[in-house]
C-alpha cells in the first residue's frame, strides 16, 4: 500500500509561515527598541526552525507625510536587515527539545551566534538575540470571527472560546540599541519576512500588521471585483516598501469592500469612502508595516495609535507598534466597526495562557504538554 | 545539493531546489501533529489525518493509517454536511484499498459540493489505483493543464510513473521541480520515489537507485525509499548493504515489507537461521494486517508468501481477492505468478 499517494498536498513548511509581528520600546530601557517574529504557530514539542529559510527584520526610517483624511506615510530608502538562520539540530534532545544552533547577522555584518530556547540568547554589536520555543502570545476566538464574517453579525460571546489557549510558536526576539544600530529614526517600520534561502532568496512570506491577511483580506464574499481570488499568496509574495501598481487595486478593492462589510456591522456607517471611493484605514493598512515611535517610552496599549493620531491630525503620543500582550482583535474589531464612535468591541477572550513579561525574551516560556509534565 | 534532475542533460537541469533538510522535516511534521492534536475545527481535524498519513507514509508506520481512519469516520458524523470530511474519510479509505467505499465518499463530497477540486483528484487517485486509467488520466491532464501548478504537474507526473512512460513521466517530473515553490522535502521526495518504483518496475535499476538515493537526501527517514533501495541493492549483488539498510527498518516498521525482504534477501544467501526469524515476524504480522485490512495488504501478503513465506497456495488465495478489488496489469501479473507457483492448481 506504501506506492500508492494521492499527489504532493503538503506544499508548505510551517516552519516559515509567520503568525505574528510585534516591536516595542523596551519597557526598562528606552534606548532599545524590541522586534518580534513568531512562526510555527500550534507547534508541538519537536518543532525547530528551518534551515533552508532566513528569517528576516527589515527597519526603515519613515515620516508622516500627510495627516488628515489623506494621511499617509512616506518610507525612507535605505533599509537595515537582520537575517537570522538555522542549522539542522545536533545532539541529544534536553527538556524535551531538539538542540538547534542559529546566528543573526546584524546590518554592519556582524554575526551573533545563539543557542535556540538559551533565554539569554546571544549579544553583540548592540543587538541581543534569542530565538526558541516560548507561549503564543496571541489569542483570539476564530470560530466567532467566522461566524460573524458568515452570518453578518457580531457573534462573540461574553466568554469566548481562545482559539490559541495554551499553544506555542516559535519565536525570534532582538532587542536592538536603536541609536547605535539603526538609521535614521525615530520613528521606524517594520516588516518581518521569510525567505527561501538560496542564491536568490525568495520570499516566501511577509507580515507587518496583525490581522490584515486574515481578518482584512481573506473574505471574498464581499468582493465584487475578485470574488474567486485568493489573494494572499499573492499579497506575500509584494515588497511591503514597494507594491506592484498592477496588483494594487486588486489589494485596495478587496480590503474597502471586507472593511466595508465590518462597518456595517453595528448597522451605521463610522467610515464613509472618500472621494476617490476608498475606506478611510485602506492605504493606512496597505501600508503594510508596523510603525513605532522609538522616542516614546513604553506603553501597554498603543497599536495603530499613531495612524489614528495622523487621521486626527494631532500629534501620537505612544510609541504605537505593538507590545507582546495587546488584546489586538477587540481592537481590530473596535476600529473597523464603529471607529471608536461606539461601545467597544469585546471578542470575549482578554488574555493567553500566559501573559509575556517586561524582561528579556520577553514572551512566556513554552506550555509543556500534559503528558510530558507528568 | 543533490538534485535528481542533475542526472539529466545539462539542458533540462534545473538550479538546486532549496529545501527544509529532512530531520527537521520530520521533526516537524511530528510538532504539527502534536500541535493539532485535540483541536476541534473541521479544517483543523482534517489537516491532522493528512499528516498522520503523510508520516505513515514516510516512516512506514501502518498504526498512522488506522488513527486516521477511525478520525476520518469521527469526521464525517460530526460535520456530515461539509464535503471535506467525506474527502478525507475517502483518502483514508482509498489507503486502504476501500476503493468503493471510498467513491461513495467522493460522491457524496461532490453532491455537498459539486466544484470540490479536493473531491475530483482523489477521485482520480482511486481510479488511477483500481486502473481506469482512461478516466484518471481526464482528471489529472485536465488539472495539469488548467493550473500547472505543482501539485497538479507532480500528480500527472505520478500517472505517467504508474503507467511506466518513462519519457513523459519524466518530462513533467522536470517540470514539477521548476514549479516548485514550497520548501518542504516531502512532496519532492515523494516524486523522486515514484520515478524510481518507475524505473524498478521496467528493471532500469541504476536508474531506481538513483532516484531512491535522492529521496532519501531530501528526508533519510523515508521507510518506502530506504526499503527500494535495498530491494535494487540486492538485486545489484550488494546483499550486505541491503541487510545493513533494512536491518533497524524490520525493527522500527509496523509495515512488515521491511521484515519480508530481509527474510529473502537471508534466505538467497544462505543465512537461514537468521532468515527464519524474520520470515516469522513478517508472516505473523501479515496475518494480522489481513485479518484487519484484507483489501490493502492481498497484495503484498501474496508477494511475500510467493517467496520467502513459502505458501503458494495461501498466495494465490490472496493474489484473487487483490485481483477482485482491482483489476490491473500488476493485479493480473501477481495471480499469474501465483497460479505458476501452484501448477496452476487454484484455490
Amino acid at each position: 500500500m506504501s506506492d500508492h499517494f494521492s499527489g504532493p498536498r503538503s506544499l508548505t513548511d510551517p516552519a516559515a509561515d509567520i503568525s505574528d509581528v510585534f516591536a516595542f520600546p523596551d519597557p526598562k530601557d528606552p534606548r532599545h527598541l524590541v522586534v518580534v517574529m513568531d512562526v510555527f504557530g500550534k507547534s508541538g514539542p519537536s518543532a525547530v526552525f528551518s534551515d533552508a529559510v532566513i528569517y528576516r527584520f527589515r527597519i526603515r526610517s519613515i515620516d508622516i507625510a500627510a495627516t488628515g483624511r489623506e494621511a499617509a506615510f512616506a518610507a525612507g530608502k535605505s533599509e537595515v536587515i537582520f537575517d537570522c538562520t538555522f542549522d539542522v539540530p545536533s545532539g541529544p534532545a534536553t527538556a524535551g527539545r531538539p538542540v538547534q544552533l542559529g546566528r543573526c547577522l546584524t546590518p554592519s555584518g556582524g554575526m551573533i551566534s545563539f543557542v535556540c530556547d538559551d533565554e539569554n540568547g546571544g549579544a553583540g554589536e548592540g543587538v541581543q538575540v534569542f530565538a526558541g520555543q516560548r507561549s503564543d502570545p496571541f489569542f483570539l476566538d476564530v470560530r466567532m470571527i467566522e461566524k460573524t464574517a458568515a452570518t453578518g453579525k457580531l457573534s462573540f460571546k461574553p466568554k469566548g472560546s481562545d482559539t490559541l489557549f495554551g499553544t506555542n510558536i516559535l519565536a525570534i526576539v532582538l532587542k536592538i540599541e536603536w541609536p547605535m544600530v539603526l538609521e535614521g529614526g525615530p520613528l521606524f517600520a517594520i516588516v518581518c519576512e521569510t525567505l527561501a534561502a538560496g542564491k536568490r532568496p525568495v520570499r516566501i512570506e511577509r507580515v507587518g500588521r496583525p490581522e490584515i491577511k486574515n481578518v482584512t483580506l481573506s473574505w471574498k464574499m464581499f468582493d465584487q471585483v475578485n470574488k474567486d481570488l485568493e489573494i494572499r499568496d499573492l499579497y506575500n509574495s509584494e515588497d511591503a516598501f514597494d507594491v506592484k501598481h498592477d496588483y494594487f487595486d486588486a489589494y485596495r478593492v478587496r480590503m474597502n469592500a471586507n472593511l466595508a462589510f465590518y462597518d456595517g456591522l453595528d448597522g451605521k456607517i463610522d467610515w464613509p469612502f472618500d472621494k476617490h471611493a476608498n475606506h478611510p484605514l485602506t492605504k493606512l493598512l496597505l501600508a503594510d508595516f508596523l510603525v513605532v515611535d522609538a522616542s516614546k517610552p513604553f506603553a501597554e496599549i498603543s497599536y495603530f495609535e499613531i495612524e489614528r493620531a495622523m487621521l486626527a491630525g494631532r500629534p501620537h503620543t505612544t510609541p504605537g507598534g505593538r507590545w507582546l500582550n495587546e488584546d489586538i482583535m477587540d481592537y481590530v474589531f473596535t476600529l473597523y466597526v464603529n471607529g471608536g464612535n461606539g461601545p467597544p468591541v469585546n471578542d470575549g477572550v482578554d488574555g493567553p495562557i500566559a501573559f509575556s513579561s517586561k524582561t528579556f525574551p520577553y514572551l512566556a516560556p513554552r506550555n509543556v504538554p500534559k503528558g510530558a509534565a507528568a | 545539493m543533490t538534485d535528481l534532475s542533475e542526472t539529466f542533460a545539462p539542458e533540462f537541469r534545473l538550479e538546486p531546489l532549496v529545501l527544509t533538510g529532512g530531520s527537521i522535516a520530520v521533526l516537524n511534521l511530528q510538532a504539527q501533529i502534536e500541535g493539532l492534536e485535540g483541536c476541534d475545527s473541521l479544517a483543523e481535524a482534517a489537516s491532522l489525518i493528512d499528516l498522520l498519513m503523510l508520516q505513515g507514509l514516510i516512516l512506514g508506520r501502518i498504526s498512522n493509517y488506522e488513527r486516521a481512519a477511525q478520525l476520518a469516520d469521527r469526521l464525517v458524523d460530526v460535520a456530515a454536511t461539509d464535503s471535506v470530511a467525506y474527502v478525507t474519510r475517502g483518502r483514508t479509505r482509498s489507503v486502504f484499498h476501500r476503493f468503493t467505499e471510498a467513491l461513495d465518499d467522493l460522491d457524496q463530497a461532490e453532491r455537498l459540493s459539486p466544484d470540490d477540486g479536493a473531491a475530483k483528484q482523489e477521485r482520480a487517485t482511486v481510479l488511477l489505483a483500481l486502473g481506469r486509467y482512461d478516466e484518471a488520466l481526464l482528471t489529472y491532464g485536465n488539472a495539469a493543464d488548467r493550473t500547472g501548478r505543482f501539485q497538479d504537474v507532480a500528480a500527472l507526473a505520478g500517472f505517467w510513473a504508474e503507467r511506466g512512460e518513462t519519457v513523459t513521466a519524466e518530462r513533467l517530473y522536470l517540470q514539477s521541480l521548476g514549479s516548485y515553490r514550497g520548501i518542504s522535502p516531502f512532496p519532492i521526495a515523494l516524486l523522486d520515489f515514484q520515478l524510481g518504483v518507475m524505473w524498478m518496475r521496467l528493471e532500469r535499476l541504476d536508474q531506481a537507485r538513483t532516484c531512491f538515493e535522492t529521496a532519501i537526501h531530501r528526508v533519510p527517514a523515508y521507510a518506502a525509499a530506504q526499503g527500494h533501495l535495498a530491494e535494487v541493492e540486492a538485486a545489484l549483488g550488494e546483499p550486505e548493504a541491503a541487510i545493513a539498510r533494512l536491518n533497524p527498518l524490520a525493527i522500527s516498521a509496523d509495515d512488515p515489507d521491511y521484515a519480508a525482504q530481509l527474510a529473502r534477501i537471508l534466505g538467497e544467501m544462505g543465512r537461514n537461521d537468521e532468515c527464519l526469524g524474520w520470515r516469522r515476524l513478517a508472516a505473523s504480522r501479515y496475518d494480522a494486517l489481513i485479518k484487519d485490512h484484507p483489501a490493502a495488504f492481498a497484495d503484498h501478503a501474496a508477494e511475500f508468501w510467493l517467496g520467502a513465506g513459502d505458501d503458494p497456495q495461501r498466495a494465490l488465495r490472496l493474489a484473487e481477492l487483490n485481483l477482485r478489488i482491482r483489476k490491473t496489469p500488476r493485479a493480473h501479473e501477481l495471480l499469474a505468478q501465483a497460479l505458476e507457483a501452484t501448477d496452476g492448481r487454484g484455490t
